[in-house]
């Protein structure tokens, strides 16, 4: 049970870093990113590629974030001239096209098979320790960027992030560069969702593109808009929950003897009917952002 | 060369009328809906499952057509107004959240496993050296009566004229005494059960399989905003558009880049086909082709 917890814990941390990420983006920055996943991938397909190439874990790592944050500059000037929902529609077919890459260069990638038997992130300790060492350095690497996010919310280019969702015109008057300032965030959240891709794939020691699918961008979504969009402690939160409802399935199974079909339809509809009842009656989410009002 | 021609057309009715209904309805709500791609499924679903416990394949078609128009409006109604309060970019997120729940409680009742009608087995026609199945023809036909009498309700109705009306300026039309309420009802079921039907015709020609909504949903958006969201009639060409690239893609000998006789792009590269059509309208034309009136930025 012990272990179980540890690994409900560790999944939520891995999760948190990458709903960091997106709050990054959609709550501070209000930016529609439905191919977030990509840049998860990115990260994740970096460690499992530069494991088959025989690199150290870091080297690879740091590979994946500079490849997440070359693709976030492009996908930022796309977003030049686009309504936000249109820009969110684009994102979407962006992430398509990296899963599809993914899945057809075997060379690279394994394909459809993925890429196995990646190193943990402590293979040196023993097996017991092993899973508790990740828990806990995951726990501080969360807090860290927590700490990080909060700071950043609260620093000029977090202001000045917030009063381009807020107000663009606006911002645009008093010389902000609304398309730098778009493309900074959107490379800073590439670069933490990469990191949280690379951490995923060396926790489960595995990678393929199944990790890329639409529906791994909208549970993202749904961590964030659950725990609150813009407020930190509301996205970690809300990974914590999601996560939760996610490994809560596997016992309702055995529990009440139903097929792997069902159990699959579960874990979806549950995700959704949160979402669905979150935005209905509290659009804010579970801990809103407390936006600080001028009388 | 006709082999071509009717493959292309054969695509592009798959994709009209679901493509249709999405932008009728964006022109009036002014949201991406993804659920809509769900009905499309949803619908699917329903028809094989009538059409197997015994029900004639049109009622059977006609009946989840109704029920898909039904599902729409009630969604309309229970969902999407109230998440329209909140803006946009919620009732996207929203419609989000509601093809989820819908996806679920497909895959839960009706398992992971494709459904296809029990229909008997016939031998494609042939026209000279191109063949087509007979279920295609019968796709095609309907779609296209369906799209000739749409264009007839849009131009030359009072509903549509009241339905243009709408879309194009919401304020002067309520002005003007619209009741914007009930064409709001009738648009959510025109495009609810143009979904439906449209997924019931494409599960003659393959099957209903839980992930058919969202294999659609990016062609089905590229269509859609090819041809300007909102812009019902424009959809069809969008779709037109992309039916032609993924064949043009798939008939494609790139052998010469090689120098080989015959090298085509591979079969899972084919999807990417709309993907990049979707991105490169979005660059170059992101109001559409045929964009004269309604702008957003």
């Amino acid at each position: 049970m012990f272990e179980f917890c540890l690994h409900v814990l560790t999944l939520a941390c891995i999760y948190g870093l990458i709903a960091l990420a997106l709050n990054l983006q959609a709550g501070y920055t209000g930016l529609l990113n439905f191919g977030h996943i990509a840049f998860v991938g990115i990260g994740a397909y970096a460690v499992g590629i530069g494991h088959l190439a025989g690199w150290a874990l870091l080297p690879s790592l740091i590979a994946g974030v500079l490849a997440a944050m070359a693709l976030a500059w492009l996908v930022a000037r796309l977003g030049r001239n686009l309504a936000s929902d249109y820009w969110g529609i684009a994102t979407l077919a962006v992430a398509e096209i990296v899963r599809i890459i993914a899945l057809n260069q075997d060379s690279l990638t394994g394909g459809a098979q993925g890429i196995s038997a990646l190193p943990g992130l402590f293979a040196g300790a023993s097996n017991a320790h092993q899973n508790l060492y990740t828990t806990l350095l995951l726990m501080v690497l969360t807090a860290l960027f927590a700490v990080l996010s909060v700071r950043l919310a609260n620093s000029r280019f977090g202001r000045a992030l917030r009063l381009l969702r807020e107000q663009p015109q606006l911002a645009s008057c008093l010389g902000y560069d609304l398309l730098q300032l778009k493309s900074r965030a959107l490379m800073a959240s590439a670069a933490l969702a990469a990191l949280g891709g690379a951490l995923l794939a060396s926790y489960t020691s595995y990678v393929s593109a199944d990790y890329l699918l639409a529906a791994q961008t909208f549970l993202v979504w749904s961590m964030v808009m659950i725990g609150g969009l813009g407020s930190v402690r509301g996205v970690l939160l809300g990974a914590l929950l999601v996560q939760c409802a996610y490994s809560f399935v596997p016992f309702a199974k055995d529990y009440l003897n139903i097929g792997s079909d069902v159990a699959g339809a579960l874990r979806i509809g549950l995700v959704g009917v949160i979402l669905l009842v979150c935005l209905l009656w509290r659009s804010g989410g579970l801990l809103p952002e407390r936006l600080r009002v001028m009388p | 060369m006709l082999q071509f021609l009717l493959d292309t057309l054969a695509r592009t009715a798959d994709l009209a009328l679901i493509a249709l209904g999405l932008s009728l309805v964006y022109g009036l709500a002014k949201f991406p809906n993804v659920a809509h791609v769900q009905y499309a499924m949803l619908g699917a679903f329903v028809a094989v499952a009538l059409q197997r416990s015994g029900c004639p394949l049109p009622l059977a078609m006609v009946a989840s057509c109704l029920a898909m128009g039904c599902l729409a409006v009630l969604l309309h109604i229970g969902v999407f107004r109230r998440l329209l309060r909140s803006g946009p970019a919620i009732a996207m997120i929203g419609s989000l959240a509601l093809s989820m729940i819908i996806g679920a409680l497909v895959l839960g009742f009706a398992g992971s496993s494709p459904l296809s009608y029990r229909l008997p087995i016939e031998a494609p026609l042939s026209l000279g050296e191109a063949m087509l199945a007979r279920s295609q023809l019968l796709s095609m036909l309907t779609t296209l009566v369906l799209l000739v009498l749409f264009a007839i309700v849009l131009f030359k109705t009072r509903l549509g004229r009241s339905m243009r009306a709408l879309a194009c300026n919401a304020p002067l039309a309520a002005a003007a005494g619209l009741n914007a309420d009930g064409i709001t009802y009738w648009v959510n079921f025109m495009s609810g059960a143009l979904a439906g039907l449209g997924g019931s015709l494409l599960a003659m020609n393959t099957s209903a399989y839980t992930n058919l909504g969202s294999d659609l949903l990016l062609p089905i958006f590229a269509a859609a905003i090819l041809g300007g969201l909102g812009n019902p009639l424009g959809a069809v060409l969008g779709a037109l558009l992309i039916a032609l690239t993924e064949t043009l893609v798939t008939n494609l000998n790139i052998g010469w880049l090689y120098g080989q006789a015959m090298a085509f792009i591979p079969v899972g590269y084919i999807g990417a086909a709309s993907f990049l059509m979707l991105l490169l309208a979005l660059i170059f034309r992101p109001y559409g082709l045929f964009d004269r009136e309604v702008r957003r930025v």
